[in-house]
This record gives structure tokens, sequence and C-alpha cells, in this order.
């Protein structure tokens, strides 16, 4: 039996403890019953041991529950992150590292594998009872990893290969940009780490409406960046919420669509064969395969990009023949003397449609979207003032109402009563 | 790769021992407080004994090191990538910075390859030049812990002058604006940016005291119904708020969520968002809020 380890060598489980601690945080340890008890008190101590005072604990009928619990505003740095910086490695990795750095100190100093083998040997570890044993080939794999992940580089001088360090980039004046940006930017857990590099820290900056799950989604988030990039086809796991089995889907990413209200990240996607545009929840995604280019690309996302002009969430709707269907909504409000505030936040709030003044007092807003399900949460917030609304999808109009009734029922809300 | 070793607490943590070991220092106890500053709360039971015994042979168990140079690492290709991506977006002017050596490295990703969908439309002037100049003030103040006086448009359309400490820079990512976030300002604790006309960095000697206002919190109580997905968009929509759910039966859940009582406004219309499925159950005075709402809107006749 392994002992345990703070350090985690798959990301792949943790990242769904995470979510679980962190987004719900209900259940008991018993309710996670798909994995073993064991494996449950592991990963909570090792959440506890990353994210410290952040973990809660609640004791109820069913037993202890954890959680994580963080008001995002007060803090500078999100702390998700600690997560990505528990990687483990072996006794070899880590000796190596730092010998072979101190070999390479500078880009200008140049070795020899065999140099470097002689280095590693006779200076860095003669020093120990029990000195570790590299073989050649180990540290040549090692190098050859150091040479991919850019920061050592291989040179052929004559018949022979010299390796060195790479240039590196100038970040002494960079504390703010990293802190700011490892916040706000896609992937800020990279920045997050050249903060870690940084001799000072950053307390300038702080957010609010924060989301800082989408944190530990970083590592797919970038293989899909990747792929984008590089105008590819990928493979990807997709574990939908009503399947505990993941789906395997062969797709072309075009584009990630962020939420900044609800924290969630979608990818925007074709399926060749269903001929179809289909968005898929990141955190859902798992295992990025990336295959072969695509010609396709610029052609889907410029296609994608006309489409986002009937988006309003994430949601298309054009079928395999690619006919498109969009459906009309319509609402006014009313607004009294003093409230033009509120046609600001129809104008600053709507991301696609039309806002028209009627009177002084009434204006209206109409679009045509693919899903006007996705607009119902949003004009929900103009409950007050909505005098009129009309959906060309009966049914959805059908259940704002009934929604509206359960309102006032739930809240006793009785007609008519002066205010 | 992001998942990986170089970028690990444990290998920052053991470049700064052997940081401090080059510079002289080989007290246990002292590199210890190394180990609790850089890594994690359990790591003191791995770190140290590591090197100690010899199972990481970069120090002796002397703390003694065989090392010459304190440790750096260059930047690698993902970091440089990721810097390359931040360079290209509009907000980096705020910043006075240059990126030298990425002329050659592609971006991460592109102001293309993602789209924020439900931002607010009216955000910060992040490329004008004024509002850029008055940013760096403030930045600069922040970390000299310095006073600016300032001139701002208030809600009557009126100009107003102040002094004051700021503190912080709150940025919001759906408002996309940043809010200014004062001491030793009575009257008000935050300000837009963007609705300072004018800034610059206060000489004089009069003093203020420094101590941000501790902004007032209230807590609101919901029981949400576990329909259409309801409990995982309430979860997430709040996920940011310090916050703690119960389950009640089945279906229901019940949420306390504490916010700061500034955005009462704000979370009575982020409530109602999700219709019948969340039922404020308390403060009374926040259900008021809600009550008042809804009878405004039957008022309206709508159906």
């Amino acid at each position: 039996m392994s002992s345990y380890s703070e350090l985690i060598k798959n990301f792949e489980k943790i990242r769904a403890y995470m979510r679980e601690f962190y987004v719900y945080g209900f259940k008991s340890r018993d309710e996670y019953s798909t994995k073993s008890a064991r494996s449950y008190d592991d990963e909570r101590r090792r959440i506890e041991s990353w994210l410290g005072n952040h973990m809660s604990f609640i004791r109820t009928l069913e037993g202890k529950n954890v959680f994580i619990s963080i008001d995002s505003r007060r803090i500078y740095h999100n702390p998700f992150y600690n997560a990505w910086k528990a990687k483990s490695f072996t006794d070899g990795d880590i000796t190596l590292h730092f010998i072979l750095l101190d070999i390479l100190y500078i880009p200008s100093v140049k070795y020899t594998i065999s140099e470097i083998m002689q280095l590693i040997d006779e200076k860095y570890l003669s020093g120990f009872s029990a000195p570790m044993m590299f073989d050649e080939s180990t540290v040549r794999k090692k190098l050859k990893e150091y040479c991919e992940i850019g920061i050592v580089e291989i040179e052929k001088i004559g018949r022979k290969a010299y390796y060195h360090r790479a240039e590196t980039v100038d970040i002494s004046n960079l504390t703010d940009v990293s802190h700011y940006f490892s916040e706000v930017a896609p992937c800020g857990v990279v920045g997050s780490f050249i903060l870690d590099k940084l001799e000072t820290d950053s307390n300038v900056f702080t957010f609010k409406h924060h989301y800082i799950t989408s944190a530990i989604d970083s590592g797919v988030l970038a293989s899909l960046f990747t792929a984008m990039r590089e105008k590819r086809i990928i493979t990807v796991d997709n574990l939908s919420r009503r399947k505990d089995v993941p789906r395997k889907n062969r797709i072309i990413p075009l584009r990630v669509f962020i939420s900044v209200q609800n924290g969630r990240q979608h990818l925007f996607a074709y399926h060749s064969e269903f001929n179809c545009f289909i968005s898929y929840r990141i955190d859902y995604l798992s295992n990025v395969r990336l295959e072969e280019t695509t010609p396709r690309f610029d052609e889907l996302r410029s296609q994608l990009d006309r489409m986002q002009t009937k988006m309003w969430g994430v949601s298309a709707n054009r079928s395999k023949w690619n006919d498109e269907k969009t459906e009309h909504v319509e609402f006014v409000v009313g607004i009294a003397d003093d409230e033009y505030y509120i046609i600001n936040r129809l104008n600053r709030e709507k991301r696609v449609g039309i806002v028209e003044k009627i009177d002084e007092h009434n204006y209206k807003f109409s679009a045509d979207v693919y899903d006007v399900g996705e607009m119902v949460p949003w004009i929900r917030t103009f409950i007050c003032r909505i005098k009129e609304i009309k959906f060309s999808n009966r049914e959805l109009e059908r259940k704002f109402k009934e929604d509206l009734d359960a309102m006032y029922k739930m809240y006793g809300v009785d007609r008519g009563e002066d205010i | 790769m992001i998942f990986s070793e170089l970028y690990s607490a444990y290998y920052n943590t053991v470049a700064a021992i052997i940081s401090k070991i080059i510079d002289g220092e080989n007290s246990e106890k002292e590199l210890q407080k190394v180990v609790s500053k850089y890594a994690f709360s359990e790591s003191v039971l791995t770190i140290m004994p590591s090197l100690k015994n010899g199972k990481w042979q970069v120090v002796t168990p002397n703390m003694i090191t065989n090392l010459e140079h304190k440790p750096t690492m260059p930047m690698t290709k993902l970091q440089k990538q990721w810097l390359k991506a931040i360079s290209l977006d509009p907000r980096i002017k705020l910043f006075d910075v240059k990126f030298e050596g990425l002329d050659d490295v592609e971006p991460l990703f592109t102001p293309d390859d993602y789209y924020i969908y439900d931002k607010y439309s009216d955000g910060d002037p992040f490329e004008d030049e004024g509002y850029i100049q008055r940013f760096r003030v403030i930045l600069e103040a922040i970390k000299k812990r310095t006073q600016i006086k300032f001139e701002l448009i208030n809600r009557q359309g009126k100009t107003v002058f102040a002094r004051c400490y700021p503190s912080r820079l709150e940025y919001s990512e759906k408002d996309d604006k940043f809010r200014m976030i004062t001491s030793g300002w009575r009257s008000v604790s935050t300000v837009n940016l963007a609705k300072i006309c004018s800034c610059a960095h206060y000489t004089g000697e009069k003093a203020l005291d420094n101590v941000e206002r501790e902004a007032r919190q209230d807590t609101i109580i919901l029981k949400v119904l576990d329909e259409r997905n309801a409990l995982e968009r309430v979860m997430l929509h709040f996920a940011h708020f310090e916050k703690q759910v119960e389950k009640l039966d089945k279906k229901h859940y019940l949420l306390k969520i504490n916010y700061l009582t500034d955005d009462e406004p704000e979370m009575v219309i982020r409530v109602l968002s999700f219709g019948p499925l969340v039922e404020v159950i308390g403060s009374e005075n926040f259900k008021e809020l809600v009550i008042n709402k809804l009878k405004k809107q039957k008022n309206c006749e709508l159906f």
C-alpha cells in the first residue's frame, strides 16, 4: 500500500473533488459513493493542505460535510492555482533539475552530454555518502524534455551536440501585469507561475464578480487553445451530467465562450459527423487529444462569427441540413421620470437586439435569437416593470407566465395591492 | 503542459532554500520558515526530511550545497506564450511595460479564440490616454501608500474634489470596470475609475487616516428547488460568495450567502432571475424587497 503524499500525479481525479467541494459542498463522506473512502480521505486531506483556511466543515445528521467557501472579493490570488503546483516527481527528477540548471547557469555556458555526466558525478554528487547514479540515457531524456519545454536548447557545433540554457524574458517589471492577468485572462494559472518566480508579490488588485472555479479546467483550456492555434481536429471525452460514462467526440474546436455571470466556460465546436455546431461545458471535458489539421477551420469560424449575432448565450439552432431557426422576443419596460438608469441597464446588458423608445415612460427591447430560453433569466431581472412581453415560442411564453404566477403564490402577492 | 513539477510549490521552495544556504543561512529553523512560506501546510513533513536524508541530493545532510548559483529557471515556452497572449489584450496599455524577447513566440490564445458573451458593454475606456494616466497615478500611489487628490463627477452631475489614500483597485469582469477602493475619505469608499476626470499625487502635508472602511455584510437564506438543473445553476451563479448549502430533502436545498450590503439591489435581481426555483427565506428585509418587486409587477397586469 503506497503512503499518502500531498502531491499528485494525475490532475483529473482531484478536479472532480474540488468542483464538488466548492460548487456544492453539501455531501457527506458516504455520499461520495463512486470512490473509495480512503480515496475520499486522501483527496480531502490534500485539498485541505493546499487551500488551508478556505476549507470548512459542518456536521449534519448524515455526517461531516466538507466544503470550500471563499469570498473571492476578499482575496488577491486564486487559491485553486495551488492545485496546479502539486505535481509529484521522483527523487531523481528534483535532483537532476537543480544540478542541470546549475551546470547550465547562463545561456553562454555550453556542455556536451558527456561533460554534463562528468560534472554531475564528480562535482555535484561526490559529497554524498550514497550518491545517486544517473545513466546517460536518463540525463539525455531529461535534457530532451527541457528542450521541449523551452528552458534548455541544443546546438550542433561541428559533430557534437551542446546543451545550453535558453534565453529568458525579463519579468522583473511584470508583477502587477502578472497579478492582474493571472486573475482575468484565460489560463491565468500560468501568470501565477510567473508571479511565483518574482521576488515581490502584488496586492494591488482585488476582483468583484470573480469566478475562480474555472482555474481547475486550465489544462483542458490550454489544450483547446493549442488545437485552435494549430487548426486541429480533436478527440475529447465529454462527461454529460445525465450519463456516468464519458462519451468520445471528434470535433473541430472553434472558440471558447466564457461567462462572467456564472463562471461557466463552453467550447463551441463543429461536429462533422452530424454537420452541426455544438457547445460543450469545458468542466465536463477531459483527455483532449490533438489530431490532424483541418482546412475547414477558417471557414467554420467565419460561420460562427455570423451565428454569434443570433446567440444570447451558447446555444445555436442549426439543423444538419443547414436550416437555421430563430425565435423572436420583445418586451416593454416602464420607467418613472428618475429611472433612466433602467434604459442604460437595457443597453449595456443586452448582447444582441435593439432598444426602442415608445414614449417618455416606455421602452421596448426586441431580438431574434436561436434560443430565447437563454434570455429568460435576464428578462426576469426587470420584474416590477415589464408591461408587455411576447415570445414567438408560445410554450416558452406560457412557461414564463406560469413561473411568474408561481412566484406570486410563493410570496403571497395579491392582485392589485397598493404599494 | 500546465501540470508540471517545474511550476510546483516544492521546486520553488527547494530553490528558495538553496538560495538561503548560498547566502550563508543553514539553520534548520530558518529553512523550515522558507517551507512554511512557499509550500503547503503539510509540506514541512516532506521537504526538509527529504533534503536532510539525502533523498534529494542538492543539499547535504549538514545543510551545505554543491550548487554554485542561486537557482533560477528561464521562462518556459508555455509562460512565454501566455505573456505573448496577454500582450495582445487592450488592457495591457494600462501598464507601462514592454515585452522583449517574445517576437518569435506564438500566443497561447488570441482575442479571437475566446468570447466573453455576457460582459456589459459599457466597460471602462482602457485605451483612452487620460484614463491610462489616471490609472497609473493611482497604481503608483497604492504601491507607495501615498495620497492622491482627484476630481470626479458625482451621481448628481456635480464636480467633487477629494483627497484619499487609494488602497486597492477592484476590477469587475462582469462590469468590465475598475473601482478605486479608498481609505481616509469618509463619505465614500469606492469610486468608479471612469468617473474620475483628473487625479494627481498629493504632495501637501495634510494627514488622513489610512484605514479602509469595513464594508457592512448581510446574509440571505434561499431555498432552492432542484428542478431544471436549478441547484447547479444557482450554486455556480453564486459561487464567488462565501456560502454554505444544506440538503433539506431530495429536491430542496437551503443556501446561505454572505454579501456586502452595498450590493443589495444587485442581489435582489440576481435572485429574481431564477424565478420560482429560488425562494427567499431570509432576511425579512431582503424578502420584502423581492415581494415589493413582485407586487409592482403584478400591478403591471402583464397577463
